[in-house]
């Protein structure tokens, strides 16, 4: 952990976040900090929280306790449509694209209800840019319902991104992709980062996720069990422990070696 | 409205062109020149349906949130006139009244209504119109369930008919450019994914409201121009639950979410009832007939008439384009 008096003020701050469904304790005082400009992976094994944590983080679920921080604002319980405008948004790990519409339509309508809330050949000159960093642009004209699993994934990311975040949380979008792929969506990751927007990511690629994050947070049952810079996380024996009902999990190879 | 400068839709796109819709419009402003008034009634129940389907189809087709209450906004807009030319208030001056009581009504809908996810809102929609209507026909200042007559004047069919026209045009009108543009997107949106709307910024509930009070009001402009043409309003005509269902049948029949949908099937669907109610067997069985055209329609082409005919064209396409190749 980095001590609070050597990091400058995080963009995000989470403290003690919960959230319960029913009699299901998703997320049980999940804490920690994103600095400005990272790459800061979430890991952890199914079911221990982490889309949760995304969908506190944005608004589309209300934290049952707990606080969430923006620039050292409170955006808790505020509405997902609100968060993004104030500069945070997220992906969804199952695609969820406007099917009827095209490629271009669909990334519009980030540039046009986002935070930037452009307007005509503003929102226009946005749509393109983006498409072409996401490298979509040759499939603008497609209807979103025709894409590839791949391209869709990418969909996802071109939509957040033309609202003009300083905050993106990418949920899983590398699940599915075939390596080539992979490597393509990491430096696509890099490139965001690049243009100064701070990167949250869910990731079950372990590889991906190690060889791309600053920092990872590593959830189980809904509790923070590590925290820390790739190599101490992947070396840390309970994030092993964790692991290792699932017995062909690519961490084991990397903490191993 | 936004500049258009982002490819509307695919199904909008394939409307009306602009020239034909001038045309036809030019020639039903002026048809009581050479139609008799037997035809011009039709016209005008014609026109009348076109507003109340295009209306519905901006909430209901567009946004995708079905309504089946929509004669609430016909009953308010006709009360809203007819109370007011019993006070002496010329009824074509009550029209900007009634529109905006429409869409306040709406707002007491939508408020509570879109707050929740899933068929809530149509399933309020139908309550709050049959509560509507058993106030009206409860209450005295309504005349209670015999209803209220426009006070002894000189009615001018020729205005009336020309006023239904022109507000079925500059609905026809206003849908396309609300199709597009950025409202339009959002609409677009929110019908097919709200979650994934709202996590891009747009405030869903705001743009549901906004939208169904735009078609509210239209609707109840419609009712006004209703309760002056037949001089008379009761809550069995315009509070009708039959009316309600009329409204989102012509959409449906046509094309729910399209331009020219709601048009085709008000078309139809109008020109079918005053066929059909002449005929006295059919008279009181005509829902039975758009029921089963309904599930028709749903079987085999949720898309409706529009949606058939781009099917068509498609087809077409590919056996010239077989043709074509080598």
């Amino acid at each position: 952990m980095v001590p609070e008096a050597m990091a400058p003020s995080p963009i995000l701050s989470v403290r003690n976040l919960s959230k319960r469904f029913e009699g299901l304790l998703a997320l049980g005082g999940v804490s920690f900090d994103v600095e400005e400009g990272q790459i800061f992976g979430v890991i952890g094994p199914n079911g221990a929280g982490k889309t949760t944590l995304f969908s506190c983080i944005v608004g589309s679920l209300v934290p049952t306790s707990g606080e969430i921080l923006f620039r050292r604002r409170r955006i808790d319980g505020l509405p997902n449509h609100a968060v993004v405008r104030k500069g945070i948004v997220r992906t969804h790990q199952i695609v969820r694209p406007f099917r009827d519409m095209t490629v271009e339509q669909n990334v519009s309508v980030g540039a046009l209800f986002g935070r930037g809330k452009r307007r005509g050949n503003e929102a226009v000159r946005r749509t393109i840019g983006i498409l072409e960093t996401t490298g979509l642009s040759h499939r603008a004209q497609a209807i979103a319902g025709t894409l590839t699993i791949g391209e869709l994934k990418r969909l996802e990311i071109a939509r957040a991104l033309a609202t003009e975040p300083e905050v993106i949380c990418l949920d899983e979008v590398m699940g599915g992709l075939n390596p080539s792929e992979i490597l393509a969506a990491m430096s696509l990751i890099r490139t965001i980062r690049d243009a100064g927007v701070t990167v949250l990511m869910i990731e079950h690629h372990i590889h991906a996720v190690v060889g791309v994050s600053d920092r990872i947070l590593v959830l189980n049952f809904g509790e923070k069990i590590a925290e820390g810079t790739p190599q101490e996380v992947v070396a840390d024996p309970e994030v092993v422990t964790a692991y290792l009902g699932d017995d062909s999990h690519p961490l084991l190879e990397e903490a191993g070696s | 409205m936004e500049d258009v400068v982002l490819r509307p839709a695919p199904i909008p796109r394939r409307a009306v062109p602009a020239s034909l819709f001038a045309a036809v419009g030019l020639l039903l402003l002026l048809a009581p020149r050479f139609l008799d008034r037997g035809s011009l009634n039709d016209i005008w129940n014609v026109a009348f349906g076109v507003i109340l389907a295009c209306s519905w189809n901006i909430l209901g087709g567009f946004a995708g949130q079905v309504s089946i209450g929509y004669s609430a906004f016909i009953g308010i807009g006709a009360y809203t006139t007819v109370l007011l030319a019993l006070k002496g208030v010329d009824p074509y001056l009550t029209l900007p009244l009634a529109a905006v009581l429409g869409a306040l009504f709406s707002f007491l809908i939508g408020l509570p209504a879109f707050r929740l996810r899933g068929p809530y809102f149509t399933i309020v929609t139908i309550g709050v119109s049959e509560a509507v209507r058993v106030f009206a026909s409860g209450v005295s200042f309504t005349g209670g369930s015999s209803g209220l007559r426009m006070p002894a004047g000189s009615f001018d069919f020729g205005v009336n008919y020309a006023s239904m026209v022109v507000l079925a045009l500059a609905v026809v009108a206003l849908s396309a450019v609300l199709s597009r543009g950025a409202f339009g997107t959002a609409l677009s949106a929110i019908r097919q994914d709200i979650d994934a709307a709202e996590a891009l910024g747009i405030d869903s509930s705001r743009f549901k409201l906004a939208a169904h009070a735009i078609s509210a009001a239209l609707v109840a402009l419609a009712g006004s121009l209703y309760a002056i043409n037949f001089q008379y309003v009761a809550p069995g005509s315009v509070f009708d639950f039959r009316l309600s269902l009329s409204i989102v049948l012509m959409p449906i029949i046509g094309g729910v979410g399209t331009l020219a949908g709601p048009v085709l099937g008000a078309v139809i669907f109008s020109y079918l009832q005053i066929k059909l109610l002449t005929i006295p067997a059919l008279r009181d069985s005509y829902l039975f007939l758009y029921g089963g055209l309904l599930i028709l329609v749903m079987l085999f082409e949720p898309k409706g008439l529009v949606g058939l005919w781009n099917r068509l064209i498609a087809a077409v396409r590919r056996r010239s384009g077989g043709t074509d190749g080598p």
